[in-house]
């Protein structure tokens, strides 16, 4: 049996025109390319980090 | 020998280095490819799926192309239509705004939006829809039914292909146990979009079977009496309630549908047959008026013309006749003179000699002269 109640809350309110620029950026969606650069950028980082906290020793 | 092409990034258009990473963001290229023949799969799917009506397994697969590849600009235009089709205005105008943005030349959504920019009072249409919806949403919420009912009419006369619309009614129809209602309702949905999965859902739970759904699906929705504004008065005028503010709402939208209707029924039908005296009365004055003033007039120069023509050629008959009179006149002269010719051959008769009867002694000079002039 369909619960008015909970299926009330499947409903949300729509953007108006006026909402129309907050909607563009909720739909700035991350896509794979994306997600790969921020990877990318991050193991750059973190090798920049672990090169400057060993640098000035000796490799034995 | 050929050239080898430098092979670019798809996704900032710089050089691929030898080791299959991109020289300025670093991408590796298989992953991107991969990446993007994905979003192109899912761009398919989505593009059959709208095609054959399954619009909102359409926008599932939409979604999924673009969280592959965001630029994909055919998946963003095609989402965009499929919002536009389904009444939800400003999301598709989204989708075209970033498409544009993406890629701003050679771009089917610059046409769609121009369009859009063209119809300046689309625009507010669209804006008072998702006003009125949101304010039945809330009437909805605070069990204002009934208002909510006829704000969700209002939106979905003004916006027919608003699914959300549709299935919000449904669902307000199904909580007062207006089955019927709420079957036509859900049918108006399956018809923009054939797989909704919550307007199947609704359907199941009042009882129906996939081949119900199926059947129903097929019937047409026009002349389903579900927008009626008579039904929209019904409303208004027997189950609202008691309050102020309620009350002028439903003045205003009484005096609006009163406006734009021809009631009938209990509301007192407007009849025709009264007036029918004078429709007949004006017919024939209007009759009289084309008759005296279009028909006889020209009656009247057609018979003028042949007139007209009648004693032309009858004159030209009669100079003739005159002319041919005159010719025999004149041969008939020439007879007469050959006649009298032919009774007195003589030429004398006309000329005869001077009487010298009375000379007694010789000729006179002057006869003699007259004599040898006669000769």
């Amino acid at each position: 049996m369909i619960n008015f109640e909970e299926e009330l809350k499947r409903f949300q309110p729509i953007p108006e025109v006026s909402q129309a620029e907050d909607a563009i950026y909720s739909n700035d969606l991350k896509d794979i390319s994306d997600i790969v650069f921020q990877v990318t950028e991050e193991m750059k980082t973190a090798n920049e980090n672990a090169a400057g906290r060993y640098a000035g020793r000796v490799r034995r | 020998m050929a050239t080898k092409r430098p092979v670019l990034c798809p996704n900032c258009g710089a050089h691929i280095k030898k080791n299959g990473y991109c020289s300025s963001c670093h991408m590796p290229l298989p992953v991107l490819k991969k990446a993007f023949n994905t979003s192109d799969y899912y761009y398919n799917i989505g593009y059959d799926r709208a095609v054959a009506r399954d619009l909102s397994g359409a926008i599932d697969s939409l979604n999924i192309s673009l969280r592959y590849n965001k630029k994909n600009i055919m998946s963003r235009n095609l989402l965009g239509l499929v919002y536009y089709e389904m009444g939800e205005i400003v999301n598709a105008l989204s989708q075209w705004v970033m498409s544009v943005n993406y890629q701003p030349s050679g771009n089917l959504a610059s046409k769609y939006l121009k369009e859009l920019r063209q119809d300046p009072t689309l625009l507010a249409n669209v804006d008072q829809i998702a006003q009125k919806y949101n304010q039945a949403l809330n009437y909805a919420k605070s069990e204002d039914f009934d208002l909510a009912i006829i704000q969700l009419k209002s939106v979905l006369s003004s916006n027919p292909h608003f699914v959300k619309g549709y299935l919000l009614l449904a669902l307000l129809y199904i909580n007062s146990d207006n089955y019927e209602r709420a079957r036509t309702t859900l049918r108006r949905v399956l018809k923009i979009d054939k797989a909704n999965t919550l307007a199947i859902h609704y359907l199941h739970e009042m009882g129906d079977t996939d081949e119900n759904i199926i059947e129903m699906s097929k019937e047409s929705v026009e002349n389903d009496g579900l927008l009626d504004e008579e039904e929209a008065i019904t409303l208004s005028t027997t189950g609202a309630k008691s309050d102020n503010k309620i009350k002028l709402f439903f003045g205003d939208l009484i005096e609006k549908y009163k406006a734009k209707a021809v009631s009938r029924g209990e509301y007192g039908e407007i009849s025709f047959a009264k007036y029918s005296g004078i429709y007949v009365l004006l017919g024939m004055v209007l009759g009289i008026f084309i008759l005296y003033f279009i028909v006889v007039p020209a009656q009247k120069r057609k018979i003028i013309n042949e007139k007209d023509e009648l004693i032309k050629s009858y004159s030209e008959e009669l100079a003739d006749k005159n002319a041919t009179i005159n010719s025999l006149t004149n041969e008939i002269a020439d007879l007469n003179v050959e006649l009298e010719a032919a009774l007195n051959p003589e030429e004398d008769v006309q000329n005869p000699l001077p009487d010298y009867s009375g000379v007694e002694n010789g000729m006179s000079d002057e006869d003699l002269q007259n004599l040898i002039n006669n000769e």
